[in-house]
């Protein structure tokens, strides 16, 4: 990097974002920023939240997006920043790296073998021109290249090998970046959303979550059977959604969708998200007409059906229905009566009606609306209503997926590199002595120089015994 | 049931370990030093033997899953990793000082899953989210690189600790820890092997998170942290490697690092998310 940074040093901007202490301040604000999030409730836990603050605070919190810090603006540029100053830092390192992955190194240095530690050199007897043709032998069948060169006294080796380990750093850094692309392809070309189905139904609209705007499938999705099935201790054991699916009304597919076991559907992934129980159309009634025939009749109605009244003074209907009215009142169908003469009436008819009236003051189901004997001389009673399950389903598009597992391997990959090979470079040198040939053995490594110190005394053991066999 | 009355013993089995590492570091006597590497060794193979044991027991009861399910499973999963991978290390260094330093984290999880009022040790069916491939790959990534980054910590306290050591200074536990440069490049080791590690703790979950929850990034606090966690490691490896950072500097950011390990694997339970089967 030193050498290579003399124009475009220049340059303020380049500067500034080719400096590793900008990556640690945006990994310390990233950090921060990060924390601050996960203490901060995020999108639907926020609201409860962000009641308990005070007006300024709110619009302070709101005003910065902390409440969907992670998708806020000023987030994403953190991380544009933070890919820029990757990029600038790859490309102003790139020229040494390369370099040092390009050029050979003279096979003639004397530098390597100062200091040598005393168990890298060896003594040997014999033939120098055959010694020398046994340490080219044995250095070949290491390395694929070996570079030779000899004077009067001398013979040099060089072999060397895992060059490519420079570029693991390359490899580790461009996963970063391929993973945000996919994060990226999926936000522009991918939807998150969800679709509540109850069972018997279809279903064709689901809702981001982005915006909670509605958004067409091309197709139709039925379930068939929502099953939830428990432990002993009472723990979930399954939830399953039996689901159909429709193109243009035919059915077309029926699978079983499980937790952890996703279904596809023309490019959509479903997953198994959560599950509600809610009223069906079904509701049995109890009708009382006062008078002096006191007649009771029960009967099940469906929402929606016109019906005669016991007494033929006119129609009547379930409207409509609700499992819990106003969230707290349980289950409630809401009765409108059409009679041939005088005015319709309209009244909600509670199933736990006798609870009821002992929690609220009497007054309230004086109210026409409430009050189940409005039309007179009647008195309903709601007896029991349907209940079914509604599965909740996740409904995703993310054709970045495969990108972001595509930058997952390459960064494994890029750390066995980075962190498991080395460019190793060995250097033999054969010197004409009084006491005979002395054979050194040295070499360099960009990392773990320990290791590269075991494998040195190692090859120079090996190498003795080599010689010593061919001698 | 069986398996947790021998683990809670091995909770002993780990605290005199430590004392006779303890012990071996003051008196200077290899004699206890053997012994100490032999009570870990031991209290490792009736721990791995206690994990079966769960293991079987589970099938037993009907159902059958790896013992690495909740809070009290995964801390003894946690002391069996760092167990592990010191012994590894005692075996490659050839040291045993660095005992003194780990069993006692190993120690603290046996103890706190076994005698925490608040941790179940019942063997519990496992809920639809957990019935997973991916939680066997992704439990045991994640915790050896805790343990790897338990062993990192360990070997900052010492570094620290060995820079008291001067010429002139006869101290028998100072003159035992390995000098600074092989404590550091230990320490070194030890981050990149917990970084892996992480990284592919990280990569499991994520795929595992796509089947399960559709997406294979939620901001789940519990995700979010070891992505700090993940920062702070990577800011080690960067400021050693490219700045050239040693000593002090490095073994204060994995004291940094080490304290967001744990906050990812205990802080995050008291902030809500999708994480909280690890709770009980």
């Amino acid at each position: 990097m030193k050498i290579f940074k003399t124009e475009k040093k220049s340059n303020i901007i380049w500067a500034f974002f080719s400096s590793i202490k900008l990556t640690i301040v945006i990994l310390i604000i990233l950090a921060i920023a990060s924390i601050l999030g996960t203490l901060i409730p995020q999108r639907e836990g926020a609201i409860e939240f962000a009641r308990g603050l005070s007006p300024e605070l709110f619009r302070l919190f709101s005003s910065l997006n902390l409440f969907d810090m992670y998708h806020a603006v000023w987030f994403r540029l953190l991380i544009a920043c933070l890919v820029f100053n990757l990029v600038i830092c790859s490309i102003n390192r790139f020229p040494s790296t390369w370099k040092r992955f390009h050029t050979t190194p003279k096979p003639d240095r004397n530098k390597p073998f100062d200091r040598l530690p005393t168990q890298q050199s060896f003594l040997t007897q014999g033939d120098v021109k055959e010694t020398a043709d046994n340490i080219g032998k044995f250095l070949e069948s290491i390395y694929k290249k070996i570079y030779k060169k000899e004077d009067a006294n001398r013979h040099y080796f060089y072999g060397e090998k895992g060059r490519y380990s420079h570029f693991g750093v390359y490899l580790v850094h461009l996963s970063v970046l391929i993973i945000l692309i996919g994060a990226l392809v999926g936000s522009f070309l991918g939807f998150d959303s969800y679709m509540n189905i109850v069972e018997g139904e279809k279903a064709n609209t689901v809702t981001l979550r982005k915006g909670r705007v509605q958004q067409k499938l091309e197709f139709e999705v039925r379930c068939d059977k929502f099953i939830v099935d428990f432990h002993k201790n009472g723990t979930p054991k399954e939830y399953r959604s039996e689901l159909s699916f429709f193109i243009d009304g035919k059915q077309v597919e029926k699978r079983s969708l499980l937790v952890n076991h996703p279904v596809q559907f023309e490019g959509i992934t479903f997953f198994q998200a959560s599950y509600n129980t809610v009223p069906g159309k079904n509701v049995r009634l109890k009708i009382i007409r006062h008078g002096n025939e006191h007649k009771i009749n029960t009967l099940d109605a469906e929402t929606g059906d016109m019906l005669q009244l016991p007494g033929n003074e006119g129609q009547f209907q379930v409207e409509k229905v609700s499992g819990n009215l106003r969230g707290m009142m349980g289950p409630a169908a809401l009765i409108r009566i059409q009679p041939h003469e005088g005015k319709e009436a309209l009244f909600w008819v509670f199933q736990n009606e006798e609870m009821l009236r002992k929690r609220f003051p009497s007054e309230m189901f004086q109210a026409p609306i409430l009050n189940s004997s409005a039309f007179k001389p009647y008195t309903f009673f709601l007896e029991g209503l349907e209940s079914k399950y509604s599965t909740g389903l996740q409904v995703n598009k993310d054709p970045g997926v495969p990108i972001v597992w595509l930058g997952c391997f390459m960064m494994v990959a890029g750390f066995f590199v980075t962190f498991f090979t080395s460019h190793r470079r060995v250097w033999i040198r054969l010197s004409k002595e009084k006491q005979g040939i002395k054979i050194s053995v040295s070499g360099t490594a960009n990392k773990n120089r320990v290791g590269l110190q075991r494998e040195l005394k190692h090859l120079t053991n090996n190498l003795k015994e080599f010689i010593n066999e061919k001698g | 049931m069986l398996n947790s009355i021998i683990l809670s013993y091995i909770t002993f089995i780990y605290f005199g370990a430590f004392m006779l590492y303890l012990l071996m570091m003051v008196s200077g006597r290899e004699f206890l030093g053997r012994l100490a590497t032999f009570a870990a060794a031991g209290g490792l193979v009736a721990h791995t033997t206690a994990i079966i044991l769960r293991w079987v027991e589970s099938y037993r009861l009907g159902v059958g899953h790896a013992p690495l399910s909740n809070l009290y499973e995964s801390l003894i999963f946690f002391a069996w990793t760092i167990v592990l991978l010191y012994l590894i290390v005692e075996l490659r260094t050839k040291n045993r000082t660095i005992g003194a330093f780990i069993t006692p984290i190993a120690f603290l999880a046996m103890a706190y899953a076994s005698f925490s009022p608040n941790i179940n040790s019942q063997i519990q069916p496992l809920i639809p989210a957990l019935q997973s491939n991916w939680l066997i790959s992704h439990v045991i990534t994640c915790f050896f690189g805790y343990a790897a980054f338990s062993l990192s910590f360990g070997l900052s306290i010492m570094y620290l600790i060995k820079r008291l050591d001067t010429q002139n200074r006869n101290n028998i536990f100072l003159k035992l820890i390995p000098r600074t440069v092989v404590l550091e490049d230990l320490n070194y080791q030890m981050v990149v092997t917990g970084f892996i590690m992480l990284t592919l703790g990280i990569i499991t979950g994520s795929v595992w998170a796509q089947s399960a929850w559709g997406s294979y990034w939620s901001w789940d606090p519990k995700e979010t942290w070891s992505l700090i966690t993940w920062f702070v490691y990577a800011t080690v490896i960067h400021s050693r490697m490219v700045k050239g950072w040693r000593g002090k500097k490095i073994a204060i950011l994995c004291f940094i690092g080490f304290s967001c390990v744990l906050f990812t694997y205990f802080g995050v339970n008291y902030l809500a998310g999708l994480h909280s089967y690890a709770t009980s």
